[in-house]
């Protein structure tokens, strides 16, 4: 039998993720590892949780985890069952605190691609598109990415800025008629967890997990990493939390995986 | 003949197009197949509904394959089933918000028109600056400003919108123009037979949908007395001014997932998205097995059936049991009436 100390990547991704949402916040996410941290913090430690679908659904107390953001489960016990547009309004006025994304590319400063590698009007590949995540990333307070650490994700140069991070560096994300103290704030890999550099922007390790080092950080990461003034030692899945991962938010193993 | 472009941001002409509409109560109810066919025009811009796979017109869809509809315009916020008749004639580009399965994966037969240079990508939108488009449409008003795209390759690469300041505070503005497409076609729990269309679950950007696009086909999972929606009217979603055509067509959702009375078929749906659609060859064996192998969402399910060894609506109803309790939507009477292609008894005797 597993010990429920011992733990995967994704679990540890995942519960790191978790911890950064603080009861009485709101949330918009999406399906995937980001829902699993979301329904992790609400039944764990953040019962006030609002979480938001752009379907949607807002603050449902989600039973089991939705394979769509439309989902039966997205409104289930909700306060209501909205639209895209009312969302995303929701959104624009400021009343998200957090929101998780992902993407297949991630540079510096927290830009992010999901549209198409290569050039947009003949691409060498073609990705799902935006959906919410430009709006997301525009307009939550504070925007985190769970991404794995590699090379050919977090890149020198994204191919198409579909959300915007802090664009070109301090300053650029409120010239181009973006809210002031908003934008990326943590990005979580099964390495580290990362944030940025108050001046510079420019994303920075902030915790490193067990068993990894900077060195493996930074050469999985295609451009220079900066360092927070002390990191610090990811804090481990404690047992509770694995049990409520495992038992209650992915009891089939569709995320962490067998 | 114009372009489906050129037709999609003509507000005047959009506004005029609303003369036709009949406001009066009028029977509209007719099969799926004579709608398709009446009211689904190649060429035509047709935006889908719901969110993609959750109370999306499915059914729709595969007559729309049936009937082999040439070269019409997607608009997915999200979306993207469309686009798997591509290989087939039936579509030829797309404005994009989003096209995928989410967690589940992408919309293969998608990637590869686009990678191949033969499915056109008009424009990529955000979901917000999409239905605030739509929602500009709503209001009657030419464009809305928002915050959406800015700084970003969004809003460089998309040719409909444009970056302006807003004229008290010199700050960047999106401009987002209102959208107006062909066609759309909207599945509902419920519906009277004049198309006042009432559901349960999201709503995504269908009450915008309803309004803005010029021809509205509903389709619901059961006609119910025209009482019955007056003395509930708070969940209608489309009035019956809106709408063209009324289907009854149970299932209609399937495989997809609707609200409160069936979940995704998870079996047909990950053989579909991540085997059959990988490669042309398996998206050709779909099309021709299930879509152009069946004459209605019946023989498809009966088909589904037969493959997967499981009576595919008592799995799908349990799923949605299992999923979230779906009695808590507090589901009132589903009503009699109206008039379908089937029956569920024979459903029944087939699936069993």
């Amino acid at each position: 039998m597993q010990l429920m100390t011992d733990h995967n990547t994704m679990e540890m991704m995942i519960c790191a993720a978790a911890r950064q949402l603080e009861d009485g916040s709101s949330v918009a996410v999406g399906t995937g590892a980001p829902c699993a941290a979301t329904m992790l913090a609400q039944k764990a430690y953040a019962p006030n949780l609002v979480i938001i679908f752009e379907a949607g659904g807002v603050a449902p107390l989600l039973p089991t985890m939705p394979i769509s953001v439309g989902d039966s489960r997205t409104f289930y016990k909700a306060v209501m069952a909205s639209g895209m547009c009312d969302v995303m309004e929701t959104l624009q006025r400021g009343m998200v605190d957090y929101s998780f994304l992902g993407g297949a590319q991630i540079d510096m400063y927290g830009n992010l691609n999901s549209t198409v590698i290569g050039d947009w009007a003949h691409p060498k590949v073609r990705l799902p598109g935006s959906g919410g995540a430009n709006d997301f990333g525009s307009f939550a307070w504070k925007i985190m990415v769970i991404t794995p650490q590699d090379s050919r994700r977090f890149v020198e140069e994204v191919d198409f800025i579909t959300t915007p991070g802090y664009l070109q560096g301090p300053g650029t994300r409120e010239e181009a008629g973006l809210c002031r103290n908003s934008g990326p704030h943590k990005v979580i890999t099964n390495m580290a967890v990362m944030g940025y550099d108050p001046e510079s922007k420019r994303m920075r390790v902030e915790s490193i997990h067990k068993g990894h080092s900077f060195g493996e950080v930074q050469e999985n990461t295609g451009f220079e990493l900066l360092q927070a003034p002390k990191v610090v030692e990811t804090p481990e899945p404690t047992p509770a939390e694995l049990r409520i991962l495992r038992e209650e938010v992915d009891p089939n193993r569709y995320i962490i995986g067998r | 003949m114009t372009h489906a472009n050129e037709r999609l941001f003509d507000h005047k002409a959009a506004r005029e197009w609303k003369l036709k509409k009949t406001r009066a109560e009028k029977d509209k109810r007719m099969s799926l197949k004579d709608a398709v066919a009446e009211f689904v025009e190649d060429g035509d811009s047709l935006i889908e509904t719901g969110f993609a796979y959750v109370r999306g017109p499915m059914a729709a869809y595969f007559e729309i394959g049936r009937q082999k509809k040439k070269d019409l315009v997607g608009i997915f916020t999200p979306g993207g089933i469309s686009t798997v008749w591509h290989e087939f004639g039936g579509l030829e580009g797309a404005h994009v918000a989003y096209v995928g399965v989410e967690m589940r994966g992408l919309i293969s037969p998608f990637r590869r028109g686009v990678e191949a240079g033969t499915l056109k990508v008009y424009s990529d939108w955000s979901h917000g600056a999409l239905s605030l488009s739509l929602r500009a449409a709503e209001q009657g008003v030419n464009y809305v400003a928002s915050k959406s795209m800015l700084g970003t390759d969004l809003m460089k690469s998309n040719p409909y919108i444009k970056e302006d300041r807003d004229p008290w505070t010199g700050e960047p503005v999106c401009l987002i123009p209102a959208m107006y497409p062909d066609l759309a076609i909207i599945h509902v729990h419920h519906a009277d037979k004049y198309g006042n269309g009432r559901i349960w679950g999201a709503v995504v950007n269908d009450t915008a949908i309803a309004v803005a696009a010029r021809k509205v086909v509903v389709t619901c999972e059961r006609i119910v007395d025209s009482a019955d929606i007056r003395s509930n009217p708070y969940q209608v979603i489309v009035p019956h001014y809106c709408v063209d055509a009324v289907c009854e067509v149970p299932y209609g959702a399937w495989p997809g997932d609707m609200p409160g009375l069936y979940y995704f078929d998870r079996r047909l749906q990950e053989k579909i998205v991540r085997t059959l659609w990988k490669t042309a060859e398996g998206t050709k064996e779909y099309y021709e097995k299930y879509i152009m192998g069946t004459r209605n969402q019946y023989e498809m399910l009966a088909m589904a059936a037969e493959d997967e060894g499981v009576n595919a609506i008592d799995y799908v109803k349990q799923l949605e049991q299992l999923a979230c309790d779906a009695f808590c939507y507090g589901m009132g009477s589903w009503g009699v009436g109206g008039e379908r292609e089937w029956k569920y008894e024979e459903v029944a005797k087939r699936l069993i």
